[in-house]
């Protein structure tokens, strides 16, 4: 089992009164899964994910990370877990825009000092599986959307992360797009990485394995597709 | 990862190029003055400390102490009697040299050129190491013919520095001998007290060393070295103990006939101490000393501007932070510690401190003449470049750089990564640290200005002052004595654009005397002729001038000022008898002249005493035709040459002698104008810059404001309001703090301009005036935008 929540509740106090973000939730994820979450705005879909990202923190309850009780562990060993076995992707895709393509994507390996003739050629390899070696040279602001996003993908992937955590990854792209990001994901999870992903979308929601309704920041219910 | 550090701060600096401009130039600057100040402290220190074995020279130095405890005199002088004295009777000390300034003329072919001239022992050289380039310092000094010429003085006389063996003509006691120059010395450096041009051997007269009351003739330095070991406190002891037996019946004389009642205390200063010293100063011979408020004046603004240029790093930097966000949000997330941003966002700042730092140094360099013109100095970073100020300079650079980062990228790193991705980010509170920041800097720039427009007022005031006397178009002429001063005139007169010539004393004369019998009165005392007051246009109130044709005049009649009847208490000045008992002389009042600013006005006017005696005549006094000085300055001068070939000439303006007297006013004006101008630049850079970034933070406020209605006025005052009150805050804590600093400083005149409310008014409105501009440009613009822009890009 790759990671585990129980009875996790999250909430904020507003002028005295207790306004709960997440609600009881209990979510087992096997390695190799790929996961929707849906729900309606506010209803706790993105909380959830930079909870299970530890970008958050919760209330109560407990969350487990490859046997690893993360609601016991300190901030900076947290930072560690997330930074070794964590891709994110955002909807906004968060590239930063001082950086070329080439440098936005080995950012990550910076952090974990991977050797410079090394993180060349892992940077290289991803280059050319998405296609991207032509724009490797040029700014975020010098590309499409959906070019930007690969860039994001391409960025969470380098580390070789066991979970991808993407937060509604096509929600600013148009439907092609969108598709090449789906069949992307699908391709990727086929080579054993889990996917959890946000997203409005039926369509998208359809491409993994399950689909999981949350409402008011409880899990209403599991869907197998 | 440096690299990509590296990278994305250079992108930022490119990209905000505002913002870059805003934070070097303002940094450079303070850099650049932080150098100078910091060379400037540098030489302050080390001067003198080149000499070898200059740890065991001491300056012999005295003060003489009231019965009630209170010191009357202190003085770094002593007499040709107390060296040879003191090495006599005190065994620790090994030797002594005495160091005396002069001025000797000397004689080139027809031409007799004035020339500084220091008198010394033969053993200078053994106790001061200053190095020679030709000659031996051991001899050089042994015959009383002998002269040693610096090298810049021989190349003036000889054309070269190989000189010793040649001879040069000096004047003494009225006829010029032939002097053998035996050494040529290198010019002294320019951190030490002692710069002399010319040495020759003192020569003493026998009663000079052997008559005790010499004890009590202070004209010169005397410097003596002490045994290795040696305790100075029991020197001091012992030296004390020696003067108290040895010159003990004098003490008594002295104390009988002259009611002297104060005790004389001999200390040794340690001759490294002499150039800071305030009561035992660098004189008579000696150079270059220095007030060390100087030092802490310039250190002051130094800091003041640094500190302000850090505030606009720092507020600039978490005000841009919003900007940032993101990337320090996708930082996080992919992996970046909170301690590597720190880096990240500290070695950006000192990235920028580096370019300031590398531009500070080519400011310090082109802004050095001015500098040494203001700090009376001749620096050059050449000359003390060594490990010391590199150091030095390193400190700088690293101190600067973390002041200006630190807060910066503590408060960056520490942001939340959803918060900032999910554009939930807000600046927290209310920002009070960038708002008392820039209270801070405007309060600092008010507070400068103000002390400069005080100081140019009460120097307006010093030199436009009326001072009861007419100081234009007033050349005074030295050396001019009774027996040259009938014919000079005569001489002058025939031109028709002098008008008037007088004679008086050079120079000034404090003395005492009686009146009323027995009352004593400190008073100023001048010599001067009948001409001088009418010259002057100094008005007699009552009595008469001077007048040659009561010939008694010149041996008892004296006239005095208002201020010396107010002190004597008389009723009827005219008639009076002013008694000078210990040379057993008096005088009768005959006039009263109207008081008169003689002194500098940094003192009030004190009793002044004329008297007609020619025998101490020696300055000529010429009154000439406005605007003729070009035809009538080469006329002087030729009747001066003609009367006196062996005299060398000298001239100056009245009124220009009586400007200098404020040199020290007129520097402080200087430093401050600098100052100022820097501190309100940069606080006003700053504050643009804030006000750049504020606009472009409320962009879509003000496209929903203009939407709804808002005329370009409103959105210009919402925006500029909360920037102008931060300036209004400044002025109500500077203005009170400068009217207090102010008051105190002007204290230290007896004669000052007033301090009106007006002044500090004006200067207020100036600072909200500049301040108003610096932020409307951007609110303007903002104001003018077209919304549709802004409320798109949300």
């Amino acid at each position: 089992m790759l990671l585990e929540l129980k009875n996790m509740f999250k909430w904020v106090t507003v002028g005295g009164n207790r306004i709960f973000l997440l609600k009881d939730i209990n979510l087992q994820v096997q390695e190799g899964e790929f996961i929707s979450i849906m729900g309606p705005s506010g209803s706790g879909k993105s909380t959830l994910l930079n909870v299970i990202g530890m970008l958050d923190g919760f209330d109560e309850g407990e969350y487990n990370f490859l046997h690893e009780s993360v609601h016991k562990l300190k901030e900076k060993q947290r930072a560690q877990l997330y930074k070794q076995y964590i891709g994110f992707v955002f909807q906004q895709y968060h590239l930063i825009d001082e950086l070329t393509v080439y440098e936005n994507i080995e950012t990550p390996l910076l952090y974990q000092d991977v050797k410079s003739s090394e993180r060349k050629a892992m940077v290289a390899d991803m280059l050319d599986r998405f296609n991207i070696v032509g724009k490797k040279d040029l700014f975020p602001s010098q590309l499409s959307g959906g070019q930007q996003q690969l860039v994001g993908i391409a960025r969470a992937l380098i580390a070789k992360p066991k979970l991808i955590l993407a937060d509604e990854p096509t929600g600013n792209l148009n439907s092609r797009q969108g598709e090449e990001i789906m069949e992307l994901f699908t391709q990727l999870n086929k080579e054993g990485v889990t996917i959890i992903q946000v997203t409005h979308s039926e369509k998208n929601a359809a491409y993994a394995g399950r689909t999981i309704h949350l409402l008011d920041g409880r899990i209403e219910k599991h869907i197998n597709n | 990862m440096f690299k990509n550090y590296l990278k994305t701060a250079f992108r930022n600096f490119s990209k905000n190029k505002v913002y870059s401009f805003i934070n070097i130039a303002g940094l450079s600057m303070g850099l650049a003055c932080a150098m100078l100040i910091l060379l400037y402290t540098k030489d302050e220190v080390s001067y003198d400390r080149f000499l070898p074995g200059v740890n065991n020279i001491y300056r012999i130095v005295s003060k003489e102490v009231n019965p009630d405890g209170s010191i009357a005199m202190q003085s770094g002088n002593t007499g040709s009697f107390h060296g040879p004295a003191f090495a006599s009777g005190v065994p620790e000390i090994v030797s002594f040299v005495r160091f005396q300034g002069d001025y000797v003329n000397i004689k080139k072919g027809t031409e007799v050129l004035g020339q500084e001239a220091h008198f010394v022992d033969s053993n200078f050289f053994s106790m001061m190491q200053f190095p020679l380039l030709h000659g031996d310092g051991k001899t050089a000094l042994q015959q009383p013919d002998a002269v040693v010429l610096s090298e810049t003085v021989a190349r003036k006389f000889f054309g070269s520095a190989d000189v010793v063996g040649k001879t040069l003509k000096l004047q003494r006691n009225g006829t010029f001998k032939p002097y053998t120059v035996t050494a040529v010395a290198k010019d002294c450096p320019q951190n030490s007290s002692i710069k002399f041009q010319m040495l020759t051997k003192m020569e003493l007269r026998p009663d000079e060393i052997s008559d005790r009351m010499n004890w009590f003739n202070f004209f010169l330095n005397t410097f003596v070295v002490l045994a290795p070991g040696a305790d100075v406190k029991q020197v001091e002891k012992k030296m004390m103990r020696f003067y108290e037996t040895d010159a003990k019946e004098m003490i008594k004389i002295v104390a009988e006939k002259y009611n002297f009642k104060a005790k004389s205390e001999y200390m040794l200063q340690p001759y490294t101490d002499i150039h800071l010293s305030k009561d035992y100063r660098a004189d008579n011979g000696m150079v270059g000393a220095s007030n060390p408020m100087y030092s802490y004046i310039l250190s002051g603004i130094a800091l003041f501007i640094l500190l302000i240029a850090c505030i606009n790093f720092v507020n600039l930097t978490v005000a841009r932070s919003l900007k940032r966000a993101k990337e320090i949000g996708v930082r996080k997330v992919v992996g970046s510690d909170r301690r590597q941003l720190i880096a990240q966002f500290l070695g950006e700042s000192y990235i920028i401190c580096f370019v300031a730092f590398v531009l500070g140094l080519g400011i310090a360099q082109l802004l050095l003449p001015f500098f040494n013109d203001l700090s009376n100095k001749a620096l050059s970073l050449a000359y003390l470049f060594d490990l010391q100020l590199i150091s030095g300079y390193a400190a700088l650079f690293f101190v600067t750089g973390f002041l200006a980062g630190f807060y910066p990228a503590l408060v960056l790193s520490g942001f939340n990564p959803v918060q900032t991705l999910y554009n939930r980010f807000r600046l927290a509170g209310k920002n009070y640290l960038q708002k008392s920041l820039v209270v801070l800097q405007f309060s600092l720039a008010t507070l400068l200005i103000i002390a400069t427009t005080v100081m140019y007022r009460q120097f307006h005031f010093l030199v436009s002052k009326d001072l009861g006397y007419n100081d234009k178009h007033v050349l005074t002429v030295p050396n001019i004595s009774k027996n040259e001063i009938a014919v000079f005139r005569q001489e002058l007169l025939k031109n028709p654009n002098v008008e008037q010539v007088a004679v008086r004393n050079n120079g000034f004369n404090g003395t005492l005397a009686r009146v009323n019998g027995n009352k004593e009165i400190e008073f100023t005392m001048d010599w001067v002729d009948a001409d001088y007051l009418p010259l002057y246009k100094i008005p007699v109130v009552q009595g008469r001038n001077f007048s040659r044709s009561f010939t008694s005049d010149t041996s008892s009649a004296v006239m005095v000022n208002e201020a010396f009847v107010k002190a004597a208490g008389w009723k009827e000045p005219v008639g009076q008898v002013v008694d000078f008992w210990y040379r057993e002389k008096k005088y009768t009042v005959v006039g009263v002249v109207k008081d008169h600013h003689y002194a500098a006005l940094s003192e009030v006017i004190k009793p002044q005493l004329l008297c007609n005696d020619e025998n101490n005549f020696g300055l000529a006094v010429i009154r000439i035709k406005e605007g003729s000085a070009a035809a009538v300055l080469p006329y002087v001068e030729q009747v001066y040459k003609r009367l006196l070939p062996v005299q060398p000439y000298s001239y100056e303006f009245k009124d220009i002698s009586n400007q200098r007297q404020y040199e020290a006013e007129a520097k402080w004006k200087k430093m401050l104008l600098f100052g100022a101008f820097l501190t309100i630049f940069i606080s006003c850079i700053g504050l643009f810059g804030l006000s750049v970034l504020s606009a472009e933070k409320r962009l879509k406020e003000i496209g929903v404001r203009k939407v709804l209605g808002a005329s370009v006025t409103t959105i210009v005052k919402a925006l500029s309001k909360d920037f102008l009150q931060l300036v209004l805050v400044s002025l109500c804590i500077a203005i009170p703090v400068a009217w207090l600093l102010a008051d105190k400083w002007l204290q230290n005149y007896p004669y000052r301009a007033a301090l009106s409310w007006w002044l500090f008014a004006a200067t207020g409105a100036g600072i909200v005036l500049l301040a108003l501009l610096t932020v409307s440009y951007q609110a303007i613009r903002a104001a003018l935008a077209k919304p549709v822009k802004s409320l798109r890009t949300e």
